[in-house]
């Protein structure tokens, strides 16, 4: 990868190991920057920032990604041009009209800090994040979503404000409620299905063994149980029960109180909820679980490892678990990490993993 | 601070209650209102009030008309068999446009949403029922718009007209006609999909 005044760095090259690569260096002296480039390269926009120009070097007009990527055994030569404002994508030499043709020649999956919200934070999160996972690979996800999101809103303004023949109305409300979110409950019930298993493998081998996993998706609908796998009919007449049984408890509240909008993931470590008694390295260790999952998910879909970024997420893993994460990753997945020190891990290092130290701006190759 | 003229700051004002117009835009017209003759003014004016004061609505359709019955009411070549429901009298005009439909038109002026206060009772909805009670129609086509509230209107009209012996139908979604494959929206696709048919 080639950078030319990106962010802090005025001119860089550098040669990644297929393996493992680390960016070791102090705070503020470029790791996260030549990460932000990789990701800019895969997904065609930064995860920090909406504005293209916080990219370009200070006093600097224009900047410049370019890399070449190895994609089903064939090499892409993927650049991204930030110029007067406006970003110019090319692949193999040719002008990409639209962004969104640039976006997935290659896959990254980016763990950064925040992801710790994931497991701490509320259960918004969660849901953009099946959401979010679910509407990259389903268009037609997204379309019921929105169309469960506003029809929603609909029925929580009649609750709120009752017009005349409202029990009617919501008749008709509840069937679209159910319309819609049926299918996204169908399909987020499938994918946690997938999920799952991956996750909690991860975990294991992360933490040695010491800790079981289990991760649930809790309907506010029924009670999903995995003896049955999810049918479309039975979602639907369990969630317009669920809506009939409700409506007076809904009437009162003035707002839809059962559907996916209300449906949470729950972790479990041998059995306890995770919020109220993990670690905080536990809760990042489930976080980064649920990333690496994801990573074999688009494997299935797409049939190639994604490029794996993992932004300062040693600080918090003990000794076992950055060895554990980093020789699993080593197995299967070009990985990108960045820490402030190596802790223990120089000595457990194999021979295939590259150490990079970042100094304001220079990077040089550790070996 | 200083200001124009009230005669002018109050055309301004009028203009932007209009959709789409802001304050730069309705000065712009309120300037060029001041540049017209006096005999356009008037006509402009004339031509506002009359929108309002010549137009009625259909006793039959509440379509938008100069006289009622309205001139498709009227017509009798047209099929007194099936009624086509739709939002807007502008509907109406798209729909025919298309010279395929020979039936009668009701015009619902709106359609239900709890969000913006509109209820049935808020949209013609009391004028269908009586309608389909007092003819001899017998398919309702329900051509509201494919979104949230127009599918809830729909849905909400079936429901209505269920103790009646009417068949009730939904206008298809699909693809446009002349366009390329690749070029449609991937849920627009994925519903014409759902309501593919043999050949």
């Amino acid at each position: 990868m080639t950078l030319t005044n990106y962010r802090n760095y005025e001119t860089l090259h550098i040669a990644f190991s297929p393996s493992v690569n680390v960016f070791v260096g102090e705070n503020a002296q470029g790791k996260t920057n030549a990460l932000e480039a990789i990701y800019f390269l895969a997904m065609g926009k930064s995860h920090r920032t909406h504005r293209d120009a916080d990219c370009i070097r200070w006093n600097c007009s224009d900047a410049q990604i370019q890399s070449e990527v190895f994609v089903h055994g064939k090499v892409r030569r993927l650049q991204i041009d930030f110029h007067q404002g406006a970003k110019r994508a090319s692949v193999n030499g040719v002008n990409q009209a639209k962004m969104t043709d640039f976006v997935g020649q290659f896959q990254v999956v980016l763990f950064a800090p925040e992801d710790l919200q994931l497991v701490k934070g509320g259960p918004q999160g969660r849901r953009r994040f099946i959401d979010m996972e679910l509407g990259q690979t389903y268009p037609k996800y997204l379309y019921h979503l929105s169309q469960y999101q506003r029809a929603l809103q609909q029925r929580n303004s009649l609750l709120k404000n009752m017009l005349p023949n409202a029990s009617a109305l919501l008749d008709v409300l509840d069937a679209q409620l159910v319309e819609h979110g049926s299918e996204v409950l169908l399909r987020r019930l499938r994918f946690l299905d997938r999920m799952k298993q991956l996750a909690a493998d991860i975990y294991t081998s992360i933490s040695d063994g010491r800790e079981e996993l289990a991760l649930d998706y809790a309907c506010s609908v029924a009670p999903m149980t995995d003896s049955e796998p999810p049918d479309k009919s039975r979602i639907q007449s369990l969630f317009s029960a669920a809506l009939e049984r409700r409506r007076s408890a809904d009437m009162q509240a003035g707002h839809t109180t059962v559907g996916p909008h209300r449906d949470d993931l729950l972790f479990t470590l041998n059995g306890q909820p995770v919020q109220s008694f993990a670690s905080q390295g536990q809760q990042r260790t489930i976080a980064l679980s649920l990333r690496l999952a994801e990573i074999d998910l688009i494997q299935q879909e797409v049939g190639e490892y994604p490029v794996l970024l993992l932004d300062d997420v040693l600080s918090e893993l003990d000794d076992i678990r950055q060895r554990n994460l980093v020789f699993n990753m080593s197995q299967k997945v070009q990985t990108i990490v960045t820490t402030t020190s190596l802790f223990q891990l120089r000595d457990k290092l194999q021979a295939d993993v590259r150490l990079f130290q970042v100094r304001s701006g220079i990077i040089q190759n550790e070996g | 601070m200083w200001g124009f003229p009230e005669p002018i700051q109050h055309l301004v004002e009028q203009f932007m209650k209009l959709p789409g117009i802001g304050p730069k835009t309705a000065t712009r017209l309120a300037f060029c209102v001041l540049d017209m003759s006096a005999e356009d003014v008037h006509e402009f004016a004339v031509a506002l009030e009359d929108v309002k004061r010549k137009l009625t609505e259909c006793a039959i359709c509440c379509n938008i008309t100069e006289d009622s019955p309205c001139s498709i009411c009227r017509d009798p070549s047209r099929d007194n068999h099936v009624l086509c429901v739709v939002q807007d009298a502008k509907d109406v005009a798209a729909m025919e446009k298309t010279h395929e439909f020979h039936g009668r038109y009701h015009v619902l002026h709106g359609a239900i949403s709890p969000l913006e206060g509109i209820g049935p009772n808020d949209i013609r909805m009391k004028e269908l029922v009586q309608r389909i009670g007092t003819s001899d129609i017998r398919e309702v086509i329900v051509a509201t718009n494919p979104n949230v509230e127009g599918e809830a209107t729909a849905m909400y009209i079936a429901r209505l007209l269920k103790p009646f012996s009417v068949m009730v139908t939904r206008i298809a979604h699909g693809l446009p006609v002349g366009g390329d494959l690749e070029y449609a929206d991937e849920v627009t696709l994925a519903k014409a999909l759902e309501g593919r048919r043999q050949i």
